[in-house]
Formats: C-alpha cells, structure tokens, sequence
C-alpha cells in the first residue's frame, strides 16, 4: 500500500503543510516519549509509594495488633477478672466483658476457658472464638476470620490464675470505617479495600467497593508468598494495587487488605506537565505553521507570481513582475520578465503588421474593415453619422512602369501621409495597390466629407514629391455616407465602391457620392454578369459580320466578326453593354474563345481571298492561354493563318509591352495578320508602330466622321495613312457612312473601308448573298 | 482436645523383700510427653488399706528470690502452710483454685502468713504482684504422695500389696485436674514401673 500524497494546487499550501505535519509528527513522538515517561515514573514512584505504604500498613496493622493485645492483656491480668474467670463467675465475666469492649473499642469480647466454653455475647462468632486458641498455630495471638459474610480480627489473650484457665479474645470487625482509620493514617491518599475469599481462590470486597477480578485474584494468591504490585483494571478506572493477605485461624487467608492507588490520582500530579507539554506542542504548531507559512510564502510568493504571470502572458496581456532578492527565483523572476516583455514586444510587432500596411504605416484593410464595424456599432449606440471615402489613384500604373517601383512605393508613401495631415479627424487606411479609404465617424458637420475630397482633390493638383520626382497625379473618390448608403461596413463599402466607379467612369480626378441609382446599375452589372455564365453554357451569343472593303481590288477583302448576344428574355443585347462587364468579369476570355472557334469555322465556308478580322481584348492577351486557343482554332477549323487578323487596340501594352509583343511576334511568326484598332484615340503613342510591325492599322471612326467637314481630321487621315504607307502597313478606314467621306479617303490613299455605307454587320447567312451583290454590284 | 493414655510399658517383680509380707516399695519412672524423664511430678497411690494421713509439720513454702521454694510442697489434709516472705519486696500470695482460695494481700519479711489446707486437692500459687511467680501445694489424702526427682524416679515405701491407683500429676499435663491415672496391682515384694506420658 502506498501512501499517496495530496495534490496540491498551491506550493505553498504543500510546503506549509509538509512543515507542519513534520513537527506535529515530531511533538506526537515527544509527547507519546513524555507520555511514557511520566507513565513510568509516575508507575515507578507510586509503586515506590505502595511498597512504602505496604512497609507502613503492615507497621499499623502490628501496631493496632499489639495495642488489641495489650488491651486483652489488660483485661486478662486484672487480678479481679482472673479471679471471676478462675472461679466461674459468668455474669461478672460477662459484665467485664462488655466494660472492656467499649473500653477498647473492640467489636466483641470473649472469654474462652480451658474446656473451649465460651463466655460472650452468643452468635455465629462466638462458635468460631471458642475454636480459635487451639486452632491457630503456636506462637500467633491473631488471626482474621470470615463469620457470616463479616471480617473479623481475633486477637487472644491467656488468663493466668497462675496457671492457665482461659483465654480473654477480642473481634474487631474490619469494615469500611476500620479501612478508613488506616487510610487516614496514609501519607499518600491510598484506598484500602477488605477482601474476602470464597474458599475457591476468588476474593471478593466485604463492602462490594471492588468487582471480582481475576487479576485480584493472582494479586493476593501471588502476595502470599512475597510483596507483588499489580495494575488492575477496575471498573473506576485503572489503578497500582497490593495486597496483604491476613492470615485465619490455618495458615490459608480467609481475608486480605487490597491497597489501591488510582491511576488518575498517580498521575495527578504530573496533570500540569502534561498540560505544559500539550500547550508548548500547540504553541510550536502555531508558530511552526505562521512560520512554514512565512517560509513557504517567501518560497511559493515569487512562483506563484511567476504562475500568474506566465498565465498573464498566455492570455496576451501582460503582468509586470518584480522580485526583489538576489537568489535563483528572482533571477529567473527577472528573465520572465525580460522574455515577456520581448513577447509580448514581437506580439505587438506582429499585431501591428497584421493591421497595418508595412509601406506607408497606414492601418490596412483588415483594420479598415473593424474599424469601420466598431465605427457603425458606435454610431448605432451614440448616434452620429459616418463617412467612408473610397480613393484610387487614376493611372497609378503607369508611374509604375514608367518611373519604376521605388518610385511608385514612394509616390504611395507620400499621399498616404498627405492623407493623413487633410484628414486628421479621420481613419485613413491603404486598402491595397493605389486604394486609399478614409473613414469619418461620429459627430462631423454634414459637409464635412464633400469638403475634405474637395480637399484631397486640391492637394493633388500640385505634383506629388516622390524620391525626387516631381509626379502629377490624380485620384478619383468615391464617398457613402452611413447609415444612408448602407446599414453595415459591406455595403458602405460596396456603395462606396460603386461612387469610386462612378467617379472613374465620370473623367477621374472627381468625386462622386453615392446613389441609388448606382446600386441598381450595379445590381443590372451582377444580373448581366449571372446571364453572362449562362449565355455561355447554353450558347446564346451568335457573330455578325461587317465587310471590309478593299478599295485597291474593288472587292469585300474580309469581315470583322462581331458577337452579339440573344438574350432568351431582353432579345438582342447591344456589345456596348455586356462587353465591358465581360471585360471586368473575366468573362471575355470564354466568349473570346468562343469568337475565335466560330469565326475560324465560318470563314471556312468563304473564298479564299477572304479573311476574317477577330477582336482580342487586352484580358485575353494578359491570358497565357491565348496562343493555344488560336491553334486549336485554326487547327479545328483548318483555316490557314494568313486568313486570320487578330484586332487589339492600344491598351493591351498598358500592362507592360515586352510580353505583349513578343506573343504578338509569335502569332506573327504563324502568319496570322495584326491590326491596331482604334487608333488615334486615348494613348496613342507612336513608340506602339516602332515596336511593332502591325499588318494594318484601322483609323478610328471619330476622325472619319468628321473627315469631310474639318480639315484638322483630314490631314490627320492622310498623316496616318501616310505613315502606315511609310511603315509598309495597310490602312483601314471605320464608320464610313456616305460616298463623301469614301471619296476623300480615296482620294487619300486610304487601302480599306468599313461601314454603314457599304454594309452594317451581317448574320452569317447573308454573306454569300452579299459577296454575289457586292461584286455585281462592282461589276 | 487431648487424651492421655497412661500405658505400663514394663513392669519388673523384684526379688522377695525381707519384710513384712503385706507392705512393699514402690518404684515409677514419669517421663513426659518427649520421653524425658519428668522431675517434679507427683505421684500417689491410692489403696484401700491404706492409714490415715497425720499431720507433722511444720510445712513451708518461701518466697524467696521472686520464686515459690519449694515449687510444689506435698501435704496432707488439714495442714497449715506457712508463707514466708525471704525477699525485700513485698508479696501477694493468691490462689483460685477449688481446692482452696486465699488471698494473702501484699505483706513482708517481718509479717507471718499462714493458711490451712483442709481439703485435698492442687492449689496453684500466684502472686500479683510477679506474674512469673508459680508454684503448688499438693494437699494429699493418702500418705504415699511423693515428687519425683530429678531423674523422674519416685520410690514410695510401707505400700500394702493390693489393688490401688497410681496417680500422676504435673500441670504440664493437659488433662482434667492435670493428673494422669493409672490401676495397680502390687505384689508383696514390690512394684516398679515406668510411665509415659502420651498425648
């Protein structure tokens, strides 16, 4: 069996504990040591005691023998007396008898004569006097008798008159009250107890004082023969005990005198000891447990501290801990807090990063999004009104590729402060790349949002400061006030988003709010963008053709194809509308697919002379899988490369020309023609010609349209034909729509027409018939 | 209680005497109850033919020494005994007994006591005043009493043949009248025996 020791949930209590049960062990074995000690002594000087008192018992009881003796020899010498005895004389006997018996305080008198006659008071004793001078050996004048249950001590006299007639014998009954008189004779307080036998070895008290006790018994029997002191266990509680036998008429004991002393009255004396044991002991205990405590407090104080700091620093907050001292414990005391403090140092670092954007310190779109939640919870509970100003850089890319990306993270650093010093009752976060946002909450003027875009708008006039240069830039804003514009941080930041849109699409470098208006144009964008995915699956787009004319061969040299979309509810649903949310979406690059796979298939149908012009958007370029979408194309088609043109206008090189051409070198490589759509608006930049060998170039539609009426359009036409001319590229003319213009293009040198005036796209069906028209027409 | 049995252990015929064929000597031997021979017992014999005892004198006992001298005085009926104090201190000569009771009350060297016996019988003397003081008067009715001596032996002479009584007292015989008895028959030529004391 193993003794298993307690847990303990604090060290303190286990080092208190241990201390204390050690010295309580301790003081238990002194005191059950002290105990014993006092037991033995008390056992050895009572017993001591007894023997002395047995010595003094035996002296009183010879004394009171010889004083009974003296008083019998008394009586047996008065010359009268032995006269009435000698002659008979029963009534004078008999008087002088009871003269004595009071005289001598002696239970009865008795006068016995040579014949064994007895002259006395009559009775049971009186049978056992007269058998008492020739009874008991010779030499003894004593003897202790049990008539009737009653203890008596005979004590005998011879009556000389001079020769021997009788003997004077006196009984003295030994009761409680003779007891007594002897235990007042005591120098310690003794019991002393007449015991009768029973003629069967067992002894009995005459006054019932002491039960029968087998340990009484072997007390007297073993007395006999020498001094024995015994323990007996009474039913008053224990006490040392000896034993006088009192020897009877034969030499058996018929009574003995049982001399007790209770344990407890041995012990007594030794009750203050015990005492002064017991209340040191306590008084050890108490002051070893305030102490162990104090102890254990010094130990387990700095520990447990330790404990509820380490616990501090597992929940994340932090406690700071000191112990003074120069020992183990403070010194790791000290580490702790060291190496807390560097947690919980790297856990702000780490926090902060999470929250905040690493290249301009700014909060980051995390924070933003809690921020903005605790804003709104605000504002519900105390009222107020919040603003959330989403911001983007217009054209941010371009400082990107043109000035290189130190720059760019510069020129992002730098208006991240600005925006911060012009708007310092606001929240500004970079959300990521060139979006800035700023969130105004609480108690702010109403017209506190319009004027601080104003603001921002101000400070962006002025070039920005970005590792030494001097960049102009812009930034459209888009602004939603709360809880108007939306209830939670999703759709004010959604609706601000949508203003942001807005304010692009309105010329950038402005700030919109938000409408309603722009929520359902954004919810007509998501429905577009679900039909979208449909159309796809289930096939709903169809291409139109729209001739090219080739003004040199006098012929139709080709058709753009142009994909236009059934939609199974809204009918036919313009290009304009769905074209641009296929771009954001993504979108455009399945229906590109698909565009390039239907045309390649159609054209298989048509004379070999002519080609077929597919627009390719900037998103599918961006795409890798461009190249491959084309082979399967032509391979699925078997239309050979030189029929195929592929249109990409200007934007394709916004995210960067390298790949772009090379890819587009590829294709050439194949021998599938390039035309530059579009060109003369937005960025034209002439570098585009010289770095790229394009097939064709299709001047934009705006300069024909006004070809006939400004001169400015139409020298600008013939510089680009020229130039084409120049760079050995053929030339296409868009939205050609009267003979006018055809003429003056002509008359320009312009190699190809497209437009109304010849032929509006057509479905695939009304080809055939159109190119037997065209060149009968022609014909 | 004790009882005393008087046995004849021998008995020895003396050779024919000289004398008168109706008068003889007897002689006993009193040993005690250890076999020792008794000294100062007496022993008498009584007979039917035998005279009457006369009175002589005088007959004395002293009190000498704090002592009774002699310690046991044989006498005959009707003698008087004197009680002669030979000490410096005074005494109390008493006597319980049947026999005769006195009291001769504390009295001096120069004060003469004297007391009759007239019946026979032992009278034991104590005095008051001396506790170990002891000693007897043998009133005897029969001329043949004598002490025994030192050896125990007692030799009584003039004793008709006949049947008779021996009689042996001694107070340390622990019998009624300390006396033990015993029937004789003596022959004309004599009579000796031993008696024993038995318990």
């Amino acid at each position: 069996m193993s003794l298993r020791w307690p847990r303990f949930r604090h060290l303190r209590t286990k080092l208190s504990v241990l201390y204390a049960s050690l010295f309580a062990v301790t003081l238990v074995l002194l005191a059950v040591v002290a105990q014993v000690m006092i037991w033995t002594h008390a056992r050895d000087s009572v017993r001591q005691e007894l023997v002395t008192s047995g010595s003094v018992y035996d002296r009183l009881w010879s004394l009171r023998s010889q004083s009974l003796i003296a008083s019998a020899d008394l009586l047996s010498r008065d010359f009268g007396f032995r006269a009435a005895v000698a002659s008979g004389d029963r009534p004078t006997i008999a008087s002088a008898l009871a003269n004595i018996s009071n005289r001598a305080e002696v239970t009865a008198a008795f006068v016995v004569d040579q014949d064994g006659q007895v002259t006395g008071p009559s009775g049971a004793l009186a049978a056992t006097v007269a058998r008492f001078p020739f009874a008991v050996p010779g030499g003894r004048r004593d003897a202790v008798v049990v008539v009737a249950g009653q203890v008596y001590r005979l004590i005998m006299s011879p009556v000389m008159a001079p020769m021997q007639v009788g003997w004077v014998v006196f009984a003295v009954r030994l009761d409680s009250m003779e007891m007594q008189g002897l235990e007042r004779l005591s120098a310690i307080p003794l019991i002393a107890t007449i015991m009768r036998s029973d003629g069967a070895g067992r002894w009995h008290a005459a006054d019932r004082s002491v039960g029968s006790n087998a340990a009484v018994d072997d007390l007297v029997e073993a007395s006999r023969s020498s001094r024995t002191l015994a323990t007996l266990n009474l039913s008053t509680g224990r006490a040392f005990a000896i034993a006088k036998p009192l020897a009877g008429l034969t030499n058996r004991p018929q009574a003995a005198i049982l001399i007790r002393y209770p344990l407890n009255a041995a012990l007594t004396p030794y009750l203050p000891l015990q005492a002064g044991i017991a209340l040191a002991g306590l008084a050890g205990l108490i002051l070893v447990v305030l102490g162990s405590r104090r102890l254990a407090m010094g130990i387990a104080g700095p520990i447990a501290a330790l404990d509820a700091a380490a616990r501090a620093l597992e929940e994340g907050s932090r406690a700071h801990i000191v112990v003074k001292g120069r020992d183990e414990i403070s010194r790791l005391a000290a580490s702790f807090d060291r190496m807390s403090a560097g947690i919980l140092e790297r856990e702000n670092r780490i926090t902060h990063l999470a929250f905040h954007d690493v290249l301009t310190g700014l909060p980051n779109r995390t924070f933003f999004r809690q921020s903005l939640d605790q804003a709104i919870l605000q504002v519900r509970r105390a009222g107020g009104g919040i603003a959330v100003l989403c911001l983007d850089l217009d054209r941010f890319k371009g400082v990107n590729d043109t000035l290189g990306h130190p720059v760019g993270d510069a020129l992002l650093k730098a208006i991240g402060t600005m925006l911060s010093e012009v708007a310092p009752d606001g929240l500004v976060s970079r959300l990521g790349g060139d979006e800035y946002a700023v969130i105004l909450s609480g108690q702010f003027d109403a017209d506190r949002p319009r004027v601080l875009a104003q603001s921002i708008l101000d400070m962006m006039r002025q070039p920005v400061v970005a590792d030494g240069h001097h960049i102009a830039t812009a930034v459209s804003i888009g602004i939603a006030i709360g809880p108007v514009d939306g209830e939670d941080a999703d759709e004010l930041l959604k609706n601000a988003d949508l203003a942001l849109y807005l304010a692009k699409e309105d010329g950038r470098g402005v700030f919109r709010f938000f409408e309603p208006a722009l929520d359902a144009a954004a919810r007509w964008r998501r429905q577009v963008e679900l039909d979208l995915r449909e159309a796809i699956q289930a096939g709903q787009f169809v291409l139109n053709y729209q001739p090219v004319f080739d003004l040199k061969a006098d012929r139709i040299g080709g058709f753009e194809a142009l994909v236009r979309w059934h939609h199974p509810e809204r009918g036919i649903v313009p290009p304009a509308e769905f074209i641009p949310i296929a771009e954001d979406t993504g979108l455009i690059i399945a229906i590109g697919e698909w565009v390039m796979q239907e045309a390649c298939r159609q054209a298989m149908h048509w004379p070999e002379h002519i080609r077929v012009a597919v627009n390719v958007s900037p998103l599918q370029f961006r795409n890798s899988g461009l190249q491959a979408i084309i082979l399967q194309a032509l391979a699925h088609s078997g239309l050979a490369p030189d029929r195929l043109e592929i249109e990409i206008t200007e934007s394709v090189f916004l995210d960067g020309e390298g790949p772009v051409i090379a890819l587009l070198h590829t294709l050439r490589a194949m021998g599938i023609r390039v035309a530059l759509d579009d060109f003369g608006t937005g960025y034209s930049s002439l570098s585009y010609l010289r770095s790229f060998p394009f097939d064709k170039i299709k001047i934009d539609r705006s300069f024909i349209t006004s070809i006939a009426t400004d001169p400015s359009a139409a020298a600008i036409v013939r510089a680009i034909v020229d130039l084409a001319a120049a760079l050995d590229m053929e030339t296409t003319a868009e939205g050609v729509e009267d003979t006018g213009q055809l003429d003056l293009l002509r008359g320009e040198g312009c190699g190809n027409i497209q437009g109304y005036l010849f032929s509006r796209p057509v479905e695939s069906g009304r080809i055939a018939g159109l190119l037997e028209n065209r060149i009968s027409r022609a014909a | 209680m004790y009882a005393f049995v008087f046995r004849l252990t021998s008995m020895i015929v003396a050779l024919a005497l000289p004398m008168a064929a109706h008068a003889a000597t007897v002689a006993i031997d009193v040993r005690g109850f250890d076999g020792k021979p008794l000294p100062g017992a007496v022993v008498t014999i009584e007979t039917p033919k035998a005279p009457a005892v006369t009175v002589r004198g005088p007959y004395m006992i002293e009190q000498r020494d704090i002592a009774f001298q002699p310690h046991v005085l044989i006498v005959p009926v009707g003698a008087t005994v004197g009680f002669p104090n030979r000490d410096r201190v005074r005494h109390h000569v008493y006597s319980f007994s049947k026999t005769k009771k006195f009291d001769l009350k504390l009295y001096g060297q120069e004060d003469a006591r004297t007391v009759l016996f007239d019946r026979p019988g032992v009278v034991p003397l104590g005095c008051n005043i001396h506790d170990s003081m002891s000693g007897f008067v043998f009133v005897t009715a029969t001329p043949f009493a004598a002490l025994t001596d030192q050896a125990g032996h007692v030799s009584i002479t003039g004793v008709p043949a006949g049947t008779g009584t021996v009689r042996v007292w001694h107070p340390s015989i622990r019998a009624p009248g300390s006396t033990a008895s015993q029937p004789i028959d003596v022959a004309a030529t004599g009579f000796a025996t031993t008696f024993v004391l038995h318990r």
